[in-house]
């Protein structure tokens, strides 16, 4: 099978890490022609991800003179280009509702949520997402894959070492700039704590939270996946405050190195944290009770050990990425099977919405600026004498005596 | 460790081969029904022999990965017409010559497939589940497939190369017809009275509700909605059971002594070092004296 999956670029980050995985599965050991096909110009260098020589990479302009069987959108603005491949059938890889990612009264939040009615089979990696598309577009063929973990780096130890003294070594894992990861939330409830703990912080270059005030013990990051396995199972916690999620990885993989989790009950945790069992879920905005969860596991080690040797018992029963890739290929497979409903209008639909984007941004940027002028306006207004300057501008002899002026006001205002 | 044992054989032990027997009694009367019948992974054919329990008019095609159990099955089932051969589930070619031997079993129609216990020893179960649904949809055959719920226990079997649970199973119903049917198997438990000597067989009843399943069975295809069997339940081999049990309470007993004489050792090693580094401080006050 000739496979596309629609990519914004390839910078690092868990969702194209996830596409990358599943491409190389279905071409190593599925044996499908797979093809990376990148949506934009690049600016920078691609992460250097495991398995790219497995794969075809793409502009959209070579794609084009191409056929595939599937081709696959992985982001909502993929689904721009989608329809501008020739493909047998469509299909959209849905690893949150994005919609979400937005605040309202944002064009990209309509837009965004615009791509989940679109005439396409959709697969997705959560069944909190499964249950909503089929909620939102009944007749739509919707696949459920989880996502694989990388069970050589994150390997599961054999035993778990109980630990019986010592700070609680916690671990917050999100760029604090991002405010649906509730980084700055984790920070503070970790400041609220009275036992003794270990914070390390693990955030993106240029992301540490020095203006939250709520200095981590180690900052740390950007990490390989190697990294972040060491870190994990150095680490007794997952701490995640997280607001949207998707599938909800970064417990999971703190799991299989023997961490348990203190987390919020985002979208995504209900696929594998199961409170008191193999983690802790703790309320929406509450540092003060969230910092109480984290006394208790630094006070009684028993608990801890408990939720850490469920947590790895969890992480033991999830599947590898090589079980993860044949449902995907199941999936695909079942995709090209079904009749391709009818998407004719799509690429229409799709090439209005990307005009409309861009417009909206324009106009968007340009409410910016226009609020900025304002703004200057009001604070030019508040200086003494200005408002006397500007209520002369209504007699004759002011106008004529502040002509001399107007060119300085323009270069300001602009 | 425990002894998996991936192969119903006569030495299996009683509840795990009421499982299989459960799973086998439910497909027979859809089997019955369907003039060829296909058992995929049929091993050395005890399981299919016992659930037939006689002879069967139709055509039965039995397929195993082992050649040798292969043999032993074509002799164990008694049919009006056995087809037997050894085929790899993950290979298509291999799949190709198992759809056209069931569909050449039963011309006209009216076929049944098991696969029980099959998926999860396969390191990509993609192409069967692709036959097995076209199987379905489009040569009228009744499929019925089980996988375990290793994942509730966390069991690491390493002959299991995929992992089944609940979410497993959610992701292999996504790829199914809708009017599949999902059924979970339970495992019972019990107790019974018998005059001494006796040998009888009770009938009794027994409540049931939804729990966590041992295994999962799914059927798709025509039929699928009678896919169906009263509970069955074995006497347990106690003697076997209490060996088993003793030797593990033994065997931790064991262990724990073991810990507690090793860390008495430690805390005496601890504390003779202690009492040689005060002797050698002394000894190095009284030199400098």
């Amino acid at each position: 099978m000739k496979i596309a999956f629609l990519l914004h670029d390839l910078q690092l980050s868990g969702g194209v890490g996830v596409v990358v995985r599943h491409a190389r599965e279905l071409a190593t050991r599925h044996g499908h022609d797979v093809t990376l096909v990148l949506t934009r110009e690049q600016e920078q260098e691609p992460w250097e991800f495991d398995g790219l020589a497995h794969l075809h990479v793409e502009g959209l302009s070579e794609a084009r003179g191409q056929r595939f069987d599937v081709a696959i959108a992985t982001w909502w603005e993929t689904t721009f280009s989608l329809f501008e491949l020739e493909a047998t059938r469509y299909a959209s890889f849905v690893q949150s509702l994005e919609d979400r990612f937005y605040p309202p009264n944002v064009p990209e939040r309509t837009l965004a949520a615009l791509t989940q009615s679109l005439p396409v089979a959709y697969v997705t990696e959560a069944r909190w997402i499964a249950d909503t598309l089929a909620e939102l577009q009944p007749e739509s063929q919707c696949l459920y894959v989880r996502n694989g973990i990388d069970k050589q780096v994150f390997a599961p130890p054999a035993e778990l070492e109980v630990r019986l003294d010592g700070p609680l070594r916690i671990v917050v894992e999100g760029n604090p700039q991002v405010w649906f990861k509730g980084v700055p939330a984790a920070l503070g409830a970790v400041a609220r704590m009275r036992e003794p703990r270990h914070l390390t912080l693990v955030a993106g270059a240029g992301t540490a939270p020095a203006a939250h005030g709520r200095t981590p013990d180690a900052v740390v990051g950007p990490l390989s996946q190697q990294q972040m396995a060491r870190l994990y199972a150095d680490s007794d916690v997952v701490l995640k405050l997280s607001r949207v999620e998707g599938m909800y990885g970064p417990p999971l993989e703190g799991f299989h190195m023997g961490a348990t989790c203190v987390t919020t009950p985002v979208t995504g945790h209900e696929e594998y944290v199961e409170h008191g069992w193999n983690g802790l879920v703790v309320d929406w905005d509450d540092e003060a009770g969230t910092a109480r969860a984290l006394d208790l596991l630094a006070r009684d080690r028993r608990l801890l050990h408990f939720l850490r040797t469920n947590a790895l018992a969890t992480a033991r029963a999830w599947p590898s990425w090589e079980q993860a890739g044949t449902f995907m290929a199941g999936a695909l497979a079942a995709i090209e099977r079904a009749p391709a409903p009818p998407s004719g209008g799509a690429r229409q639909l799709m090439a209005d919405a990307c005009v409309q984007l861009e417009h909206d941004r324009k106009l968007a940027k340009e409410h910016v600026e226009l609020r900025r002028a304002a703004r200057l306006a009001r604070l030019l207004r508040r200086i003494p004498g200005v408002r006397l300057l500007l209520r002369a501008r209504h007699h004759r002899v002011g106008r004529a005596l502040l002509r001399p002026l107007r060119p300085l006001a323009r270069r300001l205002l602009r | 460790m425990p002894d998996w044992q991936e192969r119903i054989t006569s030495d299996t032990p009683p509840a795990i081969r009421v499982e299989h027997e459960l799973r086998y009694a439910a497909a027979l009367p859809l089997v019955r029904e369907r003039a060829a019948w296909c058992d995929l992974g049929c091993g050395n054919g005890l399981a299919a022999a016992s659930a037939l329990g006689g002879s069967y008019e139709g055509t039965v095609v039995l397929v195993d990965l082992d050649e040798q159990a292969v043999e032993r099955a074509r002799t164990a089932v008694d049919a009006r017409e056995v087809v037997a051969f050894a085929a790899d589930l993950t290979r298509r070619e291999d799949l190709g010559r198992i759809r056209d031997a069931l569909v050449a079993a039963a011309p006209e129609g009216g076929r049944c497939v098991t696969c029980f216990e099959v998926i999860e020893h396969l390191p990509t179960f993609a192409p069967l589940v692709e036959l097995l649904v076209e199987l379905a949809t489009a040569h009228d055959t009744t499929v019925l497939a089980s996988v375990p719920n290793d994942a509730f226990w966390a069991i690491e079997n390493p002959h299991h190369l995929t992992k089944w649970g609940e979410g497993a199973v959610a992701e292999l119903r996504s790829l199914l017809p809708a009017d599949h049917v999902l059924l979970h198997q339970v495992p019972l438990q019990g107790s019974a009275l018998v005059r001494e000597g006796d040998a009888t067989e009770e009938v009794t009843s027994v409540s049931l509700a939804d729990g966590v399943p041992s295994h999962f069975l799914i059927a798709l295809g025509p039929g699928a909605q009678g896919f169906a069997a009263a509970p069955r339940v074995v006497q347990v081999a106690l003697e076997e059971e209490r060996r088993w049990q003793r030797q593990r309470e033994s065997d931790l007993a064991f262990a724990f002594a073991r810990i507690r004489s090793l860390e008495a050792h430690v805390a005496y090693l601890s504390s003779d070092k202690r009492a040689r580094r005060r002797r050698a401080a002394r000894d190095g006050q009284d030199d400098d004296a």
